[in-house]
């Protein structure tokens, strides 16, 4: 029906947060009756303009911080648009939160019926409803339990039971099915299917998940920065932002990998080797004699590593070895699961004497194969001590803390 | 949108979220619900002895010989609605975040919520107040007008709310700020003393205020005296103009509840 007018219409939609730092911010804003300003803008979502239709389910993907949220409450009525419209023209059920209206002192029961309530149902629209409700949350004697004692898998299964038996118009789903377990989800999606199959229902479903947007939507919309960069068929959307998402990492990791000089197994990636001074947060390649330091190491792994020995060394622009701290003095050599991960290798002292310095790195397996080894990776220079007329340092690479004893020889005094 | 704008077609959800907010404060409790009555009777123990006993307290206008105990009783019925709901209005809509943030609801009935409470406790207070009157002899006609004569406290206490509550999500101290409030509202208003006792220069300002007002008329009607009309229905034409300002306020501010939740 082309001349039906868009379930949803969204124009022009922009929402700015204003955000103050205190909360006394907020009352001299009021007191002064907006003419000074205490707050921050925000633009979450900036000129935003899209129609769905009936029987549409629409993904909205983005990455964190790209305004999903932001849009889907403006949607729902619960923000209200800095400027701009946003219309719809059925019952909408949001479910921002999974089980946002349960109260954990009441049972199963008890929640589900005032859920009902706050879509909007009375007592008897819920009895019709309960027995499916209690059904499909598959929790048995639990329901007249208080839902405090439930486990987190029953709580979802309840709430996401309790909705998706609201029987509403448009359905709002935000990351709301990355939990519970494997079969349930499976179960939930099947569901969902159920309710887009046939009827004129809509269905707006944020995730980070995309194949599941790949897999439930007939749309994707996909927002950054509060903008749509692009929308159209989901199957197109989710495999361009899967190209973006991917180019981003692999344009950081290009960046910043560093490229071993030795070996190279392929199974760790080493993002960074840093050198921090003390606490501080900013990276330095210039660095006093007789300061605290730490080593910081980036690092990727693609399987798991088991005990692997980690070496952070010293070694002077000529390959001079001079110091190497390894994991294979602890009593107990840590396991990395795949992924990013950092290390950190504090220096109470760094005597290393005034000059020009570099760093290796190693990565062996518990087996003391070599899965990444390489020297000549971060350059840094020490300094001698601002007032070095006073301290006078001797030759060398390192500043050791001799003692001299001057004794006279036994029997002669 | 369309919701929050007939509030009043909400009263079931309105209904669950009282009940729930009642049944709560006696979930897990020994007596359970029963404290609904027991709280209010230890209370008119209290006033009883104490009053009754050891301060043999008269009231100076005393026309029909009730005791002390039950004239104050009649009129802290009353103020305790008011009470009741103000000082839990600065968290009657901070405590839901989840209410204002994840689920489409009409944010406006959340401060109903203390005050629905309040009317329940209420009920049982005057279920109280009979039974005294009943047993003291005192029984009277008139007692039914006591329910109406709420009227303008019910508004008032609605209308602070709104506001208070608004004001609550912003700034956390509200729940600091108004219990002591409450508590100088009490020793102002004509609860432990008739109006009548206090000078003429500021009678005016009693029989006027919808706090005194109602407590006036309150204790009149359960005492079967006559009612002063013209300050009743002053307090009620004020107490209605309260309210509408309080929910106009409530309303402007209710768009940013979300922001700073």
């Amino acid at each position: 029906m082309p001349f039906d007018d868009p379930a949803i219409s969204v124009r022009n939609l922009t929402k700015t947060y204003r955000l103050f730092g205190h909360a006394g911010d907020r009352v001299k804003q009021f007191l002064t009756f907006g003419v000074k300003r205490f707050h921050r803008e925000f633009t979450a979502l900036k000129d935003l303009s899209f129609d769905i239709n009936k029987g549409e389910a629409v993904g909205i993907i983005g990455r964190n911080g790209s305004g999903k949220s932001t849009l889907l409450q403006l949607i729902c009525g619960i923000l209200k648009p800095t400027s701009g419209t946003v219309q719809t023209h059925r019952r909408i059920s949001a479910l921002l939160e999974l089980g946002a209206g349960f109260n954990p002192e009441f049972t199963g029961r008890e929640n589900v019926y005032f859920q009902g309530a706050l879509m909007g149902f009375t007592r008897i629209d819920m009895e019709a409803r309960f027995d499916d409700i209690a059904a499909f949350a598959e929790i048995g004697e639990f329901i007249d339990q208080p839902v405090r004692t439930y486990s987190s898998g029953m709580f979802v299964r309840l709430a996401f039971a309790a909705m998706i038996h609201a029987d509403a118009d448009i359905l709002v789903i935000d990351e709301a099915l990355a939990v519970g377990d494997e079969a349930f989800q499976r179960k939930c999606f099947s569901k969902l299917l159920d309710y887009l199959d046939g009827n004129e229902k809509i269905l707006l479903f944020v995730s980070h998940n995309i194949r599941q947007v790949e897999r439930i939507c007939s749309r994707a919309i996909w927002l950054e920065d509060g903008r749509v960069v692009q929308q159209g068929p989901a199957r197109e959307i989710c495999a361009a932002y899967q190209d973006r998402i991917h180019q981003q990492v692999q344009d950081t990791h290009e960046r910043s990998k560093l490229r071993p000089t030795f070996v190279d197994s392929g199974e760790v990636d080493v993002i960074r080797l840093q050198l921090f001074k003390g606490a501080d947060e900013e990276p330095v390649d210039e660095i006093e004699i007789h300061t605290a330091v730490k080593v910081v190491i980036d690092f990727r792994c693609h399987s798991r590593l088991i005990a692997p020995d980690i070496i952070v060394g010293f070694h002077t622009t000529d390959s001079v070895f001079i110091a190497a701290a390894s994991t294979a003095i602890l009593p107990m050599q840590p396991d990395f699961p795949a992924g990013d991960h950092r290390v950190e290798v504090r220096v109470a002292d760094l005597i290393l004497l005034p000059g020009v310095y570099q760093m290796r790195l190693g990565f062996l397996d518990r087996h003391l194969r070599t899965m990444w080894s390489g020297h000549k990776l971060s350059t840094f220079r020490v300094t001698a001590p601002a007032r070095s007329d006073v301290i006078r340092l001797p030759p060398g690479l390192v500043d050791m803390q001799f003692e001299w004893v001057f004794a006279l020889p036994e029997g002669k005094q | 949108m369309t919701n929050s704008k007939h509030w009043f077609a909400q009263r079931y959800l309105l209904g669950q979220l009282i009940k729930r907010d009642v049944l709560l404060r006696y979930r897990g409790a020994m007596f359970g619900v029963a404290w609904v009555f027991i709280n209010p009777l230890i209370m008119l123990c209290i006033y009883a002895y104490v009053f009754g006993h050891i301060f043999q307290a008269r009231w100076p206008q005393q026309g029909n010989g009730a005791p002390f105990w039950l004239v104050l009783y009649s009129g802290l019925i009353a103020f305790n609605i008011f009470s009741d709901t103000v000082s839990r209005a600065p968290t009657a809509v901070k405590n839901y975040p989840n209410f204002v943030k994840k689920i489409i609801f009409p944010v406006e009935i959340l401060p109903l919520v203390p005050l629905g409470a309040a009317i329940v406790h209420g009920v049982f207070n005057i279920l109280i107040l009979l039974g005294a009157l009943a047993w003291t002899g005192l029984l009277n006609s008139h007692v039914a007008l006591y329910p109406i004569m709420l009227a303008p406290i019910v508004l008032f206490a609605l209308g602070i709310s709104w506001f208070l509550a608004a004001w609550g999500v912003f700034i956390k101290d509200m729940s600091q700020i108004v219990p002591p409030f409450v508590q100088m509202a009490m020793f102002l208003s004509p609860v432990l003393y008739p109006a009548s006792a206090v000078p003429e220069a500021i009678r005016a300002f009693y029989s006027y205020n919808p706090l005194g007002a109602v407590i006036e008329a309150c204790r009149a009607a359960a005492l079967g005296q006559s009612i002063n009309w013209s300050s009743w229905s002053g307090a009620l034409v004020l107490s209605i103009i309260i309210t509408g300002l309080g929910l106009a306020f409530f309303r402007h501010n209710r768009e940013e509840f979300a922001d700073a939740l």
